[in-house]
Formats: structure tokens, sequence, C-alpha cells
């Protein structure tokens, strides 16, 4: 074979590929993409066809990956490849400046190399990091609270030494007395650094023993009390999603836990992941005894590579301790975890997306029926729960339903992990009882208000995809049930904050530009629908909208709406029309800006 | 046993449909249109089109898990708050559907719309126009304006895909049709797509096209100018072409097809769906085959070689008819000096004719089909690749083996036994009767469609009508009875066989008297017992069935009839 693929490398490949069943091993595509471009820089046509052969595909088959996911790349990129984040909450704290910034230092445009082969510049979408903004990473490495200045002084710094230094994680925020932390609680003591000591100490595994020596319909009945709702986006109630898995079919089942954070303006999974990856591990090794399964994947986000690395790690100490693996705890109870890495496809946060995208393919969501729980993963029932839903699952173990109950309100039991970004004070993740306290409070209270001389515009209350609540709307609890009344979801989690400095026109723009930019392609409405939107809004931004441009931007949102395979037409159709409905009044005067005619620059 | 259905109500119409049916063709049952691009029956469902969105409702379940029944006396119906796709939707007990409504017309509006945004306007010079989902759908289902202004996505355009399919991406609506047949019924997952969202483009790897036997049939089954033959593209405007439904005469499968004619020259070959022999598929080879109706080179007038300037001389057809049947006529009673080859290529009802005059009135023993034989792939191509080898079979014509008499022709020849040899439809030069040996036959009489070593060295040479110019039945290997239409007339004084046959046993005393194609018909299924009961018009688009010989009432009037059993 023509490439050259060091014994090493072909070795930890291998190792990779076991982590699948044999006539699956397609799956390990993604694994392999990564471990390829790390080590040769990129993927083209030598990369593509050892890949093919290697896991018995075709190499269109690879070549359909490549194309789709935007971490890989057929051409080489600089040693250092710079990815800004375009997103909402990084532009609404100044990322365009940082772009201009780099543009101009290095004298490159986006995806372009330097001369010197040393940068690339490229704009990601979301790198789940909003309450930090402006964020950009450098190969593995996330850099927060960038200004141009800093940015600059980054690129300088790597320019003088040559290397790129490991970044440290950040200090976990302390607590605001109006928090209860149940999932931020260990990592919120001082000296707690996530390792399996840590987590012991502060009496961790201690659900798992008391879990298996339960029977499993016991802990799905117990999780059913508990009330505990999907945090992921939709708020399904975990334990009915437990019961509805198609068992006695004499197929495995599979959990897969979705660490594929993207929802623009959510970056809770990210502290679960980082700071306390045992809490997630009990929680899917207890979830796995109670619905029958003897094998797990974390599909971690592949903008997460550290996240990755410290899962590997916790899931190797919990493996040294019998935690995990065979036999566990001498209770006859068989286990595997496995990290699987995405690559940059927002779309794979959606559960179908993303059980296509473990099996090795373009995460195109899935036509339900089926639904996973009959026909998911390898053809297999399957769940797929969220990092915060199964890190919830060991203290409904060891504290029971009830007391999980009696956390939040009815309908929306527990703590809930809120992610602030935005012009506030105090941007950051917050935990506090579901239903106990209001936007207002969340704003004004735990995140101190806006920034000095700044007065709230609007909110997005769960992630870019929810409907926004205007300045007045704020004074609703945060619970499932009652932003839905608002008319708008609790969806992920992700609160963003927009003040009067906002223009609303752009950051419609901003929202579609990411949307359009996820559309899988797959289904027509949003494959054609975000990227119009997106172009329309781009012109209207440039001053060359018309009149009608306002309720045609409105009517194909809603042609968009609810006419997809998934619900990303959904997350583009609700945040458009609530944008323009709420704020129409700034659409049409952007659209009356000057009056003319779209002339071809800006078509 | 009796399917089991289920009622329900789709526009207003009540439909039995089986269960397990989605909606799609439930409504076809209700003779209701519910217009889709990705779906197709024969493919994996994918839903990605969103053109079959519809209204589904069901009965509302008291706490007596019965259907609450409203003031109207009717079952309250429940609909979901979203539309729902129909090709994934299976028909359900008490379903009420709407294919119609504002709702679903609003949406089918909007999917129209977006499919229209990026694609290009070329129409007027696009492959696809009088057989393109697009436009069709456009005029029915679409608003008929569009509100985009804005600069559409550019794509790339004319890529060749292996040297027989042309791909316009800019046309291309994702419907992964293509991609789904070549994989999971080709057999060669060679298409797939790259980028993402609104730029996602249809391409295959290079080097790497595809390259099987069945590519074409992408070409059929792609609803817009995306993907075209090259074989067909810019030769006509479908709506110019006369369809005419025919059979492949390429393999014993028989797979039914459409022939497209104008003006007397067939422009293509598509399938035609037929779930008992080709679904909706055919090889390439075998549509490709065609081409042979169009030769330059064709025979068109009878002739007879003039042993003075060893040229050779058109004849009328009354003038070549008596001359043929003078020369025979005198071997009446002698047919151990005559032999007779004929063509399995040929119709039922040729070969009935061409059995009848070679062993009933001329006497002759030695009476055989050549065998055309080759590799059988595991779907369509069967390795017989004469189209009717159980037609000859069952006429008697073919030997069993069929071609096992040749040998024999050929020794006879040789020894000089046999004088006189009748050919029909091959070049037997390549099948052991060579040159030399029919050289030295007193009379040796050709009836071919084109010109070859045999007809060169015939006495008399007479035109032959290709498949696409006649009709007649072939029976498949599957012993399935299947009709041919004539499309195009042959040309010159080309004519179908079966009436230069007929001409010869009138000539020849025998009691023909076949005036028409049904009359040879009559006479075969009156004779020849799985026939019994049919005539052409029985036989339908679709073909029937023969039952095997043993389990036929009346008499089998050749011992071959036996053999003509299914062949699996």
């Amino acid at each position: 074979m023509a490439l050259n693929v060091p014994t090493e490398l072909e070795q930890h490949i291998d190792e990779v590929i076991t982590h699948y069943p044999q006539q699956h091993k397609r799956a390990a595509v993604l694994w392999l993409l990564h471990l390829l471009q790390e080590h040769f820089g990129h993927l083209g046509k030598e990369q593509v066809e050892w890949t093919a052969t290697k896991l018995g595909l075709q190499p269109i088959n690879v070549w359909e990956l490549i194309t789709f996911y935007p971490m890989f790349t057929a051409k080489p990129r600089g040693k250092f490849h710079i990815k800004v984040c375009r997103t909402l909450s990084c532009e609404l704290c100044g990322c365009g400046g940082i772009l201009e910034r780099l543009q101009r230092k290095l004298g490159v445009k986006p995806d372009e190399n330097t001369s010197d082969g040393l940068f690339t510049i490229s704009t990601v979408e979301c790198l789940a990091a909003c309450g930090t903004g402006p964020v950009m990473m450098v190969n593995d490495e996330l850099f927060e609270n960038l200004t141009p200045d800093k940015a600059e002084a980054i690129i300088n710094r790597i320019k003088t030494t040559g290397k790129l230094e490991p970044q440290p994680l950040p200090p976990v925020l302390p607590a605001h007395p109006l928090e209860k932390r149940v999932l931020l609680a260990n990592m919120s003591k001082p000296g707690y650094k996530g390792a399996i000591e840590d987590y012991i100490r502060e009496g961790g595994y201690k659900a798992l023993p008391k879990a298996l020596g339960m029977k499993p319909e016991e802990i799905v009945a117990e999780v059913k009390n508990s009330g505990v709702r999907g945090r992921g986006g939709a708020g399904f109630p975990c334990g009915m999603k437990w019961s509805f898995l198609a068992k006695g079919a004499g197929q495995p089942i599979y959990l897969v836990c979705n660490a594929d954070e993207s929802e623009p303006g959510t970056f809770k999974d990210r502290q679960l992941l980082h700071y306390d990856p045992h809490q997630l591990i009990e929680g899917i090794l207890v979830s796995c005894y109670a619905v029958g399964a003897h094998a797990a994947y974390i599909y971690i986000r592949g903008e997460m590579p550290y996240g990755a690395k410290i899962l590997i790690r916790a899931i190797e100490e919990a493996r040294a301790r019998n935690f995990l693996g065979k036999n566990i705890l001498r209770k006859g109870f068989d286990c595997e975890i496995f990290v699987h890495r995405g690559a940059g496809a927002y779309i794979c946060g959606e559960e179908t997306g993303l059980i296509e995208s473990l099996e090795g393919k373009r995460a195109y969501p899935r036509i339900k029926p089926p639904f996973p729980a009959v026909v998911g993963l390898f053809g297999c029932p399957t769940v797929v729960n969220n990092v915060e839903t199964l890190s919830n699952i060991p203290h409904i173990i060891n504290n029971g339903a009830a007391w999980f109950r009696g956390m939040g309100v009815p309908g929306s039991t527990g703590t809930r992990l809120v992610c602030v970004s935005g012009p506030v004070k105090r941007p950051g993740y917050y935990e506090f009882e579901m239903g106990k306290l209001t936007m207002r409070q969340l704003i004004y209270d735990l995140c101190g208000g806006l920034q000095e001389g700044r007065q709230l515009k609007g909110v997005v209350p769960g992630g870019s995809s929810m409907p926004v609540l205007k300045a007045d709307q704020i004074d609703v609890a945060l619970d499932f049930e009652s932003l839905r009344k608002a008319g708008t979801m609790a969806g992920s989690g992700g609160v963003i904050v927009l003040d009067d400095t906002v223009d609303i026109v752009q950051s419609t723009l901003n929202v579609a530009q990411f949307y359009a930019h996820e559309s899988c392609g797959q289904c027509t409405p949003c494959r054609e629908g975000t990227l119009w939107m997106e172009k329309m809004l781009h012109r209207v931004k440039h001053g060359h909208g018309r009149p009608e441009d306002v309720d045609l931007l409105w009517d194909v949102a809603d042609n968009v709406d609810g006419k997809t395979i998934c619900p990303l037409g959904e997350a583009v159709a609700w945040p458009v029309k609530a944008f323009v409905t709420k704020y129409r009044g700034e659409f049409e005067k952007a659209c009356k800006k000057n009056g003319k005619e779209a002339t071809d620059e800006h078509r | 046993m009796a399917e089991q259905t289920v009622k329900l109500t789709i526009d207003g119409k009540e439909v039995a449909a089986p269960k397990g049916m989605n909606l799609i063709e439930a409504a076809k049952l209700a003779g209701i249109e519910v217009p889709h691009y990705c779906y197709h029956p024969k493919l994996a469902v994918v839903g990605n089109c969103r053109m079959c969105l519809v209204d589904v409702g069901m009965p509302k379940m008291g706490l007596d898990k019965k259907p609450e029944i409203g003031p109207d006396s009717k079952p309250v119906i429940m609909f979901g708050p979203k539309l729902t796709i129909g090709c994934n939707t299976s028909v359900a007990e008490g379903m009420v559907v709407h294919t119609r409504s504002p709702k679903v017309i609003k949406a089918r509006e909007g999917v129209m719309e977006f499919l229209l945004i990026n694609h290009p306007l070329d129409c007027p010079i696009c492959d696809q126009a009088g057989e393109c989902r697009l436009q069709e759908f456009s005029v029915d289902y679409g608003k008929g304006q569009s509100r985009f202004v804005e600069e559409k996505v550019h794509k790339p355009k004319k890529t060749e895909i292996g040297p027989k399919i042309m791909l316009d991406d800019e046309r291309c609506i994702l419907c992964s049709r293509c991609v789904r047949f070549m994989r999971d019924v080709a057999g060669q997952d060679c298409l797939g797509f790259v980028n993402r969202g609104s730029y996602s483009t249809l391409t295959c790897y290079p080097g790497m096209e595809p390259n099987t036997n069945y590519d074409l049939n992408i070409t059929d089954i792609c609803p817009v100018g995306a993907l075209t033959a090259n074989d067909f593209r810019f030769k006509q405007r479908v709506w110019f072409l006369k369809e005419t439904k025919s059979v492949c005469p390429n393999c014993a499968t028989g797979c039914n097809t459409v022939l497209w004619s104008r003006e007397g020259v067939v422009h293509r070959q598509t399938p035609r769906d037929n779930d008992a022999v080709n679904q909706c598929w055919m090889c390439d080879s075998g549509r490709l085959h065609y081409k042979f109706i169009n030769d330059p080179h064709r025979i068109t007038t009878p002739t007879v070689k003039s042993s003075a300037m060893g040229e050779r001389l058109a004849l009328t057809w009354p003038e070549a008819t008596r001359q043929i049947a003078e020369k025979l006529m005198p071997l009446k009673g002698k047919g151990s000096t005559i032999a007779a080859i004929g063509t399995a290529r040929a119709t039922t009802e040729e070969l009935f004719l061409f059995n009848k005059l070679m062993r009933e009135i001329l006497g002759a023993e030695l009476v055989d089909c050549v065998p055309h034989v080759g590799e059988a792939d595991k779907f369509l191509l069967d390795a017989d690749r004469n189209p009717n080898t159980n037609g000859a079979k069952l006429t008697g014509v073919a030997g069993e083996p069929i071609g096992s008499r040749i040998p024999a022709i050929a020794e006879a020849i040789k020894s000089g036994k046999i004088k006189t040899l009748i050919v029909h439809g091959e070049n037997v030069v390549k099948y052991g009767v060579t040159e030399e040996l029919l050289a030295k036959l007193d009379l040796l009489v050709v009836i071919d469609t084109l010109p070859n070593k045999v007809t060169e060295l015939a006495h008399y040479v007479l035109p032959g009508a290709t498949f696409a110019e006649k009709r007649g039945t072939f029976i498949n290997a599957r012993n399935r009875l299947q009709r041919l239409n004539a499309a195009i007339p042959s040309p010159g004084i080309a004519r179908p066989e079966w009436q230069t046959f007929a001409a010869l046993l009138n000539e020849l005393g025998g009691d023909g008297g076949y005036l028409t194609i049904e009359d040879v018909f009559a006479d075969m299924a009156r004779l020849l017992a799985p026939l019994a009961g049919l005539n052409l018009s029985k036989i339908g688009d679709l073909g029937v069935e023969l039952k095997p010989a043993t389990e036929t009432k009346g008499e089998a009037k050749t011992e071959s009839t036996a053999a003509a059993g299914a062949k699996t």
C-alpha cells in the first residue's frame, strides 16, 4: 500500500477497531480519520483509500465523510490551525474583531495557509464555550475570553516559541447562593480534580454497587418515579424512554451517551465531562445495567479532544477498580464503555444523526418510526441519553426518587444546569432547582445583571434554536412547563442574553448562518430553506432589503417548520419566526434602509 | 391465504388497502396521486424529498378502547400537529388522510419552491424535459412563481460518470434514488454525496464510476435531468416519441420494455414494470441491444443469387415465394434431404409455422435451433441469451437439448445426404455449419435481417423483421408467455417472418390460410396444450404464466411440448 502508516499508529487503529462489533467495523472510521489526520496533517487520496481498504469500505464511503465533517481536511493546513468561533454568543462578545485582527496579522483569508506553512485561520461554529466568549481553538487548545490583542499575543507567542502550550482547564466557577449544586457539587469542592480517588472520596461509586444489588426494572421504576426529563433539549422523560426499549429480540442493547454538545449557547456538558467524568461514567454503568446494555458509547464532539482523553483515562481508572469490564464488583454484570469522537457536525446531537455518525456514515437523521429504542445503533435497540441526564442517575439511585422529586417543581424535577452567555456581568454555568428561579433572577441576581450601561433587549432561553423572549417576558419560571407556556422551550439550557446594542437582524443572520452551515443536506426544506434565509438576511443586512422580505423570511421559515426529517427544521424556523415576529420593526427598518433593489454584489 | 386489509379514508374516499401498505400506494388504489421524488417502490424508503407530506388523523380512542363517536355520529379524528410523509406511513384501520388540505397544499408548494430555488433554468436544453418530475409537479403542485432573488448555488455540470451516463449536479435534487439503486440493487456502492447542506453534491470516487450491467437504470429512476443516458442524450424530445410495449429479446428473462420510436426509428428502449419478470429494471446490454434495428445494412428486399453474374437480383415477394415454392415442391416427401435451422429469437408464432412448414409439409427431420449461451448474473440476465427457447421447444423446432441436432445437420450436408437447407435468423457458420458445407448445398434459403456469411452464400435471401417490427410472443425462462408489439415498420419490403412462412405454406399446399397473426395464434392454441384457451388479447401487457404441459388438458401435439417446463 502506498501510504506509510507507522506500525504503532496501525496498532492503535487496530485496537480502536475492536471497540465496535466485527461486522460494523465501519463505525471506527471517524477515529481512523482523526488518527490519520493527526499523523499526516490531512486526508488525501492515499489516506482515503487506505482507510477504505482497512475497513472494507468503498473510497466513496470515506470521501463522503471527509467532506461532511468540517474537522477533516483533504488539503494540508498550516501547522497551527486557528479556529475562531463565529456563532451567536461569541459574536455578541466581539469575535468579529478577533478574526479581522488575525487575518490582518497573518495576511491570509479564512481557510488559506500562510506562506510559511505555519498557520491556517478558519471560522468555526459554536465551540460550546459560550460563557467565556469570544473563544478560539488552536489545534487542540482552547483559548477563552479573547480580545484582538490577546489573540494576537497568542499568535506571537506561537511564532516565537514555535510551539503551542497546553492550556490549563479554567477554575470551576464559585456557586451563587441561589444555586443548588448537585451535579456540580464535587467539582466545586477545593482540590477536586475529577480523578477516581477524588470521586470516591466524595462518595462516588456507591450508586453502582447499590444498583447492582437491585433488579434492573427496579432501577427503571426509580428513574421513572424521579421524573427526570432529558436534558439534551427535548425534555423527554428518561425513564419512559428506557421503558420503550425493545427487549428480548435476542439482539444486544446499546446505551449511547450524547456528549456532542453543540447547541449554540450551551456549555454545560463541557463542565461535567471535563471536571467530573466519573459521575458520568457511574451514571452510564448504572443505566446500562438498568436497560440491559453491556456496551455503551460516549459520542463526544470532536472539538473536545481533552474531554475525550479525560474520559478514556477515567474509563481505565474505573476498569482498574472493576467498576467496569467483566463481572463488575463480582456481581456478574459485564459492561464496556467506549469513547467515540465526532468531527464537527451539530446534527450529530440529534439522536438518530448521532447513531448514523457512530456507525461511520454521514450524520443523516433517520426517519421515524422506527425509533432508536426499537432499531438504533447497529440495528439494535438503543437508548440515547444526554450527559447531564446520565450524570443525574447516580444521585437518584443514592438518594431515591423522592429526594429527586423533592427538588424542582412537578413536571420539572431535579436541578438543571443553565448556561448564560452574552453581555451579562457574570456569564457562566449555574445549577439550580427547576422552576424555583425566574429568568429575571437568573439574569439580574445570579449573573449580576447586564454589563454597565446596557439594557436588556431579549433573551434566548434554551440554546439558539429556541424562540426568543422579549425583555418584558422574563418573569417566567425556569422549568419545562412555564417556558412552554411562554411560547418557548427550556431546550438545552443555553441562555443567550441580548442587550440594547444588539442588531436583531444581524443576530438572526448569525443564527440562520449557523443552521445553514449545519444542515446535513438530506431533506429538502432544511437543505434549501436554511441557506435561502441566510442569503436573504445577508442581503437585507447589506442594505438591499425589500419591504416584502420581512414576510418572505417568516414564510420561508414556516415552510421549513415541521416539514423536515429531524428537529433541525424547527431549530432554525423557531428563532427566525420569533425574531421576525417580536422585533418586526427592526426588520422593516432594515428592509427599507435604502429601498433599492438587490444588486448583483449582494444577491 | 387472504391478505389482511384495513379500511381508511383518503380525501373522503374509502379505501381498503393491504396491511403494511404505505399511504402513497394506498392513495394510488383510490386513484389519488401523492407526488413524490425520493420514494421508489423498489428501493429503501428514505423520506428525504418531503414532497409526499400529507395530513394524517386517527380515530380518538375512548377509555373503552373503542373509537369515540362525535355529534355527527362519526368517529372523532385526531390529527397530529405536523404533517406526515406518506412514504413512511403505513395504512391503519380508521385512518383519515388529507392529501389536498390547505395545510398540505402549502407544505407541498413550499417543498416545490425549495427544490426549484437552486435548480438551473435550463429546461429548454435539458434532455429530461417532457419526462421531468420537477416540471410535472411544478405544474400540478407548484405556485407558478418564484420568490427567490438570491444567487443560486453552482455545482459541477456535465460530469461523465462512466461511459454510459452524464451527471448534471445542478439539476440533482439529492433524492438519492441512484445511490440506493447502485448500492442495494446493482451491488456497486459507488455513488454518494459529498459536502453538506445546500452544497451537497452527488458524485462518485474518481476512477470508480458505475460499471455494472445495470447502470442505466439510474437514468430511468432519476426524477430530474441530473442523470441522462449518453445513448439517448440530445437525440429526441420525448414528447415526439411513440411508446410501444415490448419485450427485450436479449435473453430468456424477457424483461418487459417500452420502445420509443419516431418516424420508423427506435430511439431508445426502457424497462417497463412487471413484478413477475423484471420489476422495473433491465440490464444495459439488453437495453442497448435495440440498436441493430437501425443498422443501415438491413436486408430490405428478397433476393436471388444470379448464377450467371454472381450478383444478387431483387425479387418481389410473390416472385420470391413462387420461385422458392417451385424449388421445394418436388422435395415434398423427400424430407431426409432437407434440414432446417430456426431461431429461438423468433416469435412462437414464427417457430410454429416454421415447424409446420419444415416438418409437416416438407417432412424434414433434421430441424433445430442454435443455442446462445452466455454468463448469467445474479439478477436479471439469464445464461440463455435466446428470448424464446421455451417457444422453440414448445413448437417442436428445437432439439433437446437445443442445438443438439446441429452436428448431425453438418454431418448430413458433408455426406451429401442433405441437399437443401433453410436457415432462419442465425449465422450458422459460427455454429459448425461451415462455409464449405453451405457451398455444397443445392438450395440454401435464408431468412434474416442483417447480412452475414450465410446470406452471402444463400440462393435466396428473404428479409425478416426485428422484434420491434412485428407482433407475436416469446415464452421466457420461467414459462411466461409475453407479447411483442410492432413499434415501427420494417425497412424496404421486409416483413414479419410469419407472413413469409404462411405464404410458403400456402404455395406448398398447407391448409394455412393465415391472414393475421391472430389466426396463427389461434391455430397454435388449438394444437399446443399449454396455450389452450389463450389469444393475443388475453395475454395482456404483462403476459401469462403457462402451466407446464403435464397439467394442461387437451392433447399435446408434439413430444417436445413436455420439455417446455418452467426453468427456474
